[in-house]
């Protein structure tokens, strides 16, 4: 399927060839389910696109429907054309970037791939991280930027709090919750990582999708109580920090997410995705204000 | 069969497992390397019956090394890095080698004619190729030892040379 992304904004001139990514993390349609689990692992993306042996582009296989496939109980060699979503959306390198936004945004898809000649062969994909680098770099080029006016920019940056930034609230299970409950759990709330408490409350782990796919790699029933699986310790920041420790936190963890809590470790309060924060950064100034991305989901 | 992968591989060889993590296969690389003399780059993945199952190789564990968000903080150069290469290898050592492994696996006959283990390496980018039997694993076939075969042969009946060592010591 393809958008014709034509539109005018705030970006005008930036175009989607400046943020895609070239390297496309693909599969053949005959490709199993343990490779795209070990794929999505090794490469560090969300999502692979399956394509046909002459490189047409069939679908999508995100971890959202691998952890599917280990909820419907689908074996490890299920081929990736019995589980990828298709057919997957395409723009084009000459599109506006703001536009390419506005359909992602529209169509709650978290990325959309770039064909060039022939169609329907992905020469790049696009996804919100990818836009929000360049959002950055924008912002550092553009005059009327609050960061690009030295340390009075800088200062400010560093003054901005991770309360300001926060998604309020935050999803949590008990740590004696099976594998099954707490996919459940992501699948209806579309979260991408969810909270382990004790039965007592305290803030023990935290189970992302890239742990349940690889629970179902490892052969892990998934009445498997989640403790077995969850991430320790839960890497979170005080609310008042600054904006700026709590994105080095998040790249020092390799993680896209922060716990946020209030005063004691145990009181968590809400999340701050690196989304989050980097698009906060990209910008104060009207214009960007009016291009913040709006990421999909709660 | 003469000039086959037969001439060239190495029958002692060194095997990881799936469960074994990162870490421990990083150990294994460099007690090959000891052991055999020659620096390892890469291994064959087997199964508790000795099954090959993966291979892998020191791609495998640089992307697993590779942060999800550089492209990110390429961007932001404002921010201090002191320490990530310490934090994210400590990360990826506990990575299992069954996660990040190569399961696509090219391998050949102990009687494929070397020509093709040649086409076969430069073809699909690849420095070792295990060499099974039935499957049964009977060497590996590294790019460099094959080479080292191709010179001898290269240099026979070859006259005098008069080639120039430069040595500005």
């Amino acid at each position: 399927m393809l958008l014709r992304v034509d539109q005018k904004g705030v970006l005008t001139g930036v175009t989607v060839r400046e943020a895609m990514r070239r390297q496309v993390v693909h599969l053949l349609q005959t490709a199993t389910v343990a490779q795209a689990i070990r794929s999505t692992v090794k490469f560090k993306v969300n999502a692979l696109l399956v394509e046909a042996p002459d490189r047409r582009a069939l679908g999508v296989v995100s971890k959202t429907d691998l952890m599917g496939a280990y909820y419907a109980g689908l074996p490890l060699d299920t081929p990736l054309e019995a589980v990828m979503v298709g057919p997957p959306l395409f723009c084009r390198p000459e599109d506006s970037l703001d536009a390419a936004l506005e359909v992602m945004r529209s169509l709650r898809v978290h990325r959309l791939y770039v064909e060039e000649e022939p169609p329907g062969v992905a020469v790049g994909v696009l996804a919100y991280p990818d836009i929000v680098g360049v959002l950055y770099r924008f912002c550092h080029r553009c005059r009327r930027t609050l960061l690009k006016k030295g340390e009075r920019g800088l200062d400010l940056a560093n003054q901005v709090r991770v309360r300001e930034v926060m998604t309020p609230g935050v999803a949590a299970f008990p740590e004696s919750a099976s594998l099954y409950e707490v996919m459940e759990g992501l699948a209806a709330q579309r979260l991408a990582a969810v909270l382990i408490r004790t039965s007592q409350g305290r803030p023990v782990g935290v189970v992302s999708k890239t742990d349940l796919i690889l629970a179902y790699l490892h052969e892990m029933p998934p009445d498997t109580p989640v403790r077995e699986i969850m991430q320790q310790p839960v890497v979170a920041v005080e609310q008042e920090e600054a904006l700026e420790a709590a994105l080095r936190q998040m790249i020092f963890a390799d993680i896209h997410r922060l716990f946020v809590y209030k005063e004691r470790p145990e009181v968590v309060v809400g999340v701050l995705s690196l989304s989050d924060a980097a698009r906060f950064r990209s910008g104060t100034c009207r214009a960007c204000l009016a291009s913040r991305i709006k990421v999909g989901g709660p | 069969m003469a000039d086959s992968a037969r001439q060239v591989m190495d029958t002692r060889f060194f095997t990881l497992r799936p469960g074994h993590t990162l870490g421990q296969a990083a150990r294994a690389f460099v007690e090959a390397g000891e052991a055999t003399g020659r620096r390892v780059f890469g291994m064959m993945v087997v199964d508790h019956q000795g099954k090959l199952v993966g291979m892998l190789s020191l791609y495998d564990i640089l992307l697993a090394i590779r942060p999800k968000h550089i492209h990110l903080w390429g961007e932001m150069q404002d921010l201090d890095l002191e320490g990530l290469l310490d934090r994210t290898c400590r990360q990826a050592a506990a990575l299992r080698v069954g996660d990040v492994m190569t399961t696509d696996l090219i391998t050949v006959e102990p009687d494929t004619h070397l020509l093709r283990v040649i086409d076969l390496m430069l073809k699909k980018h690849v420095r070792r190729l295990p060499v099974v039997e039935q499957g049964r694993i009977l060497g590996i076939v590294y790019l460099s030892r094959v080479f080292e075969y191709l010179l001898d042969r290269l240099t026979v009946s070859l006259p005098e040379c008069d080639w120039e060592c430069v040595d500005p010591a």
